[in-house]
């Protein structure tokens, strides 16, 4: 390579870094509001993709919370459960919601005690070893 | 028969008398839209003894001169169980009725209590409701209450040398009577302006 060319080639990469290619439309992220003690938070959001490509997220972190994981709550037989998701795909042109009674993420021991319009990063983690960072808004 | 048994059987049947009418009273018919109520088959709850988030015992008897709704869950369970607290918090919002308000009261009952510390049981139920009480107890002591009342709950997605792990439990809203009566429920997704209609009429219709 023409040595004249690494130095624009990194500012290059400087200025598309992994979030720069982001995949999923977001909207509406947020986290619902509990008391400081309380250890576990959930986290919804609604995925649009509006790529070609199939997009699966195999595991979201944050550095506000020990862990962050997929989780699905559900009624069967008069019963509340909540199971755990290994990985969630959205197809090209789909739209899939995290929402109060379904998918969640379950956002465990806040580094911090969080408060009402506090903005929280995250990172959602793809199959194919990409990235994306959003952020999330705590909310009433 | 002389005159102080005629007195004594005429005192015990004017009683008796008062405690079938006031029996019949709280558990008159009435027709609920979002819940079920027991009327006559409403049933006596067994003696149980939880503890409160301030420390002080809940027991059949402590139930007893208040309406009560039971919800039962666990802090742990960050989706489903602040919905239904907020429910009822909204629900207790939307009653006009100062003396239906005063009437009621709201526990949430953890079925986890290897978790639910008192005073992660405090913040959380106080957060949705200042008034609302969240109550535990060992399962063995727990157990005979849910059981009396029909809610089933437990462990589930247990990993060994883990600290996490969810808690099956059930959905339904529990409605006891002024006399620690298991009166009626209230089936899950529930509706807080219908359940505010509902305890207006059912507290209204039964004055304690």
């Amino acid at each position: 390579m023409n040595p004249r060319l690494i130095l624009p080639l990194l500012l290059l990469t400087l200025l598309f870094p992994a979030s720069a290619f982001a995949e999923l439309d977001v909207s509406d992220a947020r986290i619902k509001h509990l008391p400081p003690t309380v250890p576990v938070r959930a986290g919804y959001m609604t995925l649009r993709n509006p790529g070609a490509q199939a997009v699966t997220i195999v595991a979201v972190q944050s550095d506000a919370f020990a862990s962050v994981e997929i989780h699905r709550s559900y009624m069967q037989d008069g019963m509340m459960r909540m199971d755990p998701v290994d990985s969630l795909t959205i197809e090209p042109g789909e739209t899939l919601q995290l929402a109060p009674g379904g998918l969640h993420l379950m956002m465990m021991q806040p580094a911090e005690a969080t408060r009402p319009g506090d903005s929280i990063e995250i990172v959602l983690e793809f199959d194919d070893g990409t990235e994306q960072r959003l952020t999330l808004e705590v909310v009433k | 028969m002389n005159k102080s048994t005629i007195l004594a059987v005429a005192a015990i049947a004017l009683i008796g008398g008062f405690a079938l009418s006031w029996h019949a009273h709280v558990n008159r018919a009435i027709e609920l839209e979002s819940g079920v109520w027991f009327g006559e088959q409403a049933r006596a709850l067994p003696e149980f003894q939880l503890v409160e988030h301030n420390g002080s015992k809940l027991t059949r008897e402590s139930l007893q001169g208040k309406w009560s709704l039971m919800f039962f869950g666990y802090t742990h369970c960050p989706d489903i169980c602040p919905i239904s607290l907020q429910t009822l918090a909204d629900m207790v919002r939307a009653i006009d009725d100062p003396h239906v308000a005063d009437a009621l009261k709201v526990y949430f009952v953890s079925v986890d209590p290897a978790r639910d510390q008192p005073q992660v049981l405090a913040d959380y139920v106080t957060y949705f409701n200042p008034d609302f009480i969240g109550a535990t107890a060992p399962l063995e002591q727990l157990t005979p209450l849910t059981r009396s009342l029909g809610i089933a709950h437990a462990l589930r997605n247990q990993t060994e040398g883990s600290e996490q792990y969810d808690v099956d439990h059930s959905a339904a809203i529990v409605l006891i009577n002024p006399r620690a009566e298991y009166a009626g429920l209230f089936g899950a997704p529930q509706d807080a302006a219908k359940m505010a209609r509902d305890m207006t009429r059912i507290i209204e219709r039964n004055p304690l």
